[in-house]
């Protein structure tokens, strides 16, 4: 058995207790709970329009998405124009 | 020495024009004047949509069809009923009757509806009524009240006038949950969550204390466009390289430069107008969960009339419309976000954007008592400790809420699930 397989099995305990916590505690506290209103709130938007232009290549990395992915992260704000 | 008064033409000594009189206001006829001009003087003042109810100034909101003022919300209902003769009526729904479902993609500046005003600092919370029925002077405590009863001649008031301490919303969207649903829905939410709950919380727990309150918000029609800019990757080749124990994936990729600009419409998009409700720091309370309970059928929401309260809590309104901005702009652009996410789908390694751009051509605000059933338990504690709130939705039902946890039980639990898995794991290893 290699190093970090032992790694990975040796901290499946301490990972499991955490996240065992986290889970019940988000379930009786709720503190991750708030209104949708990006869905849930009547919207009508006009077709989406935009540019892509490329602008380099990445070569050979191991990461398996852009840094700083924020696609998804619509409440997290970043410089405003 | 005397003092210097402005005085004559143009001065504040002037005697006022008479509203809506054709000449006074412009001494020119703006007809003669260039187009511009003219378009910004005859502009319709910002604040156009007047809610209020006039014929219920007095404080007495009298059956329409027996005169008694025994007015009470049928529970369950929109409707109004007559505690006398049994007469059921129900008040107008703004939505109708000031066109606010209309239009939004046309809005441009600020609407501010009449009951959504500016909060004038300085007016009281308590208004005292001359009882038109025996003449008694009867207060009414607006923090959490709107109506009260005479004690001499048992006539019900109710505020009515649209007074400038935000007290009196535009409109008010009645109970639909009665109380025994609301207190079966709260002990089912807790019901799922005994095992890890804090014991004093159980022992105390009593739902039929759950109180129905009359929450501010406002609700906002906008219209607006947002930029987004960063840039997005596309996956070109996945290979791996070395062997056995060194394995390891590397990707390829070609990077973007992404723009998009979406044009948008929000109809009723619901904001707290309360300080302390509008905060959702979860560190310091559980205002989060009442937030979760959103969203309201606000379209049904009916004109204002105090009536509607008779038996409720309510709280007031503390924030204006220039405070609430930041936070409506902020919850624009998460939806502008929103909207060009299905857009860029294609940049299967993520997109990072880095600016964001907002234009608000227009919006239109209308204050609102929304419904909501609140159960609250205060667990003691550093800091004064945490209010835990659980919120039933009074019209939809939606319940969410924050139960305090019993933190050496849940430790134990998690170090136990953890332990064994450990236990597992060593096994495994030693094998």
């Amino acid at each position: 058995m290699d190093d970090d397989s032992l790694l990975f099995l040796l901290a499946l305990g301490p990972a499991s207790a955490a996240g065992l916590y986290w889970m019940l505690y988000r379930y009786y506290r709720n503190t991750d709970k708030s209104h949708a209103f990006e869905r849930e709130t009547a919207i009508t938007a006009q077709p989406v329009s935009g540019k892509d232009a490329k602008a380099g290549e990445v070569r050979g990395t191991q990461a398996t998405a852009i840094s700083g992915n924020n696609v998804g992260d619509y409440r997290r704000r970043v410089k405003r124009l | 020495m005397s003092t210097q008064r402005p005085s004559g033409p143009g001065s504040p000594q002037d005697v006022p024009p008479v509203p809506g009189a054709s000449s006074g206001e412009f001494s020119i006829d703006p007809a003669t004047l260039p187009g511009p001009i003219r378009d910004e003087l005859q502009a319709p003042d910002p604040a156009a949509i007047d809610t209020e109810s006039k014929e219920l100034r007095d404080g007495l909101n009298h059956c329409p069809k027996c005169g008694a003022t025994e007015i009470r919300h049928r529970a369950g209902s929109d409707k109004l009923i007559c505690l006398f003769c049994r007469y059921e009526w129900t008040a107008a729904r703004v939505e109708e009757e000031f066109g606010l479902g209309k239009g939004i993609d046309q809005l441009k500046g600020t609407q501010i509806a009449s009951g959504a005003q500016g909060i004038n600092a300085d007016t009281a919370s308590l208004r005292s009524f001359k009882c038109t029925g025996c003449g008694a002077e009867v207060v009414v405590n607006t923090e959490n009240a709107m109506t009260a009863r005479c004690h001499w001649c048992r006539h019900v008031l109710g505020v009515n006038e649209q007074i400038d301490n935000g007290a009196v919303p535009d409109a008010v969207l009645p109970f639909h949950i009665k109380k025994d649903e609301a207190v079966a829905r709260i002990r089912q939410f807790v019901g799922k969550r005994q095992m890890f709950a804090l014991k004093a919380f159980k022992e105390e727990f009593t739902p039929e204390n759950v109180l129905g309150v009359y929450l501010p918000y406002m609700v906002v029609d906008a219209n607006a466009s947002a930029d987004v800019a960063g840039f997005g990757e596309v996956e070109t080749r996945r290979y791996t390289r070395g062997e056995g124990k060194d394995q390891k994936t590397y990707y390829d990729a070609d990077v973007y430069q992404v723009q998009r600009h979406v044009d948008f419409t929000v109809d009723d998009l619901t904001i707290e107008s309360s300080a302390r409700r509008g905060n959702l720091d979860t560190r310091a309370n559980t205002n989060n969960v009442i937030n979760g309970i959103l969203p309201f059928d606000t379209k049904n929401a009916v004109k204002w009339n105090a009536s509607y309260l008779a038996g409720y809590s309510s709280e007031k309104r503390d924030r204006d419309v220039e405070h609430l901005q930041p936070r409506l702009e902020d919850q624009l652009l998460s939806i502008a976000r929103a909207q060009v996410h299905s857009s860029v789908r294609r940049y299967d390694r993520g997109v990072r954007w880095e600016q964001e751009h907002l234009d608000v051509h227009g919006t239109r605000w209308v204050a609102m008592y929304l419904p909501v059933w609140l159960y609250s338990y205060h667990q003691p504690g550093s800091d004064g400790g945490m209010l835990h709130y659980i919120a039933v939705n009074g019209r939809t039902g939606k319940t969410m809420g924050s139960v305090p946890v019993q933190q050496w039980k849940l430790i134990t639990a998690a170090l136990t699930v953890g332990t064994i898995v450990e236990g597992l794991a060593l096994w495994f290893i030693g094998r």
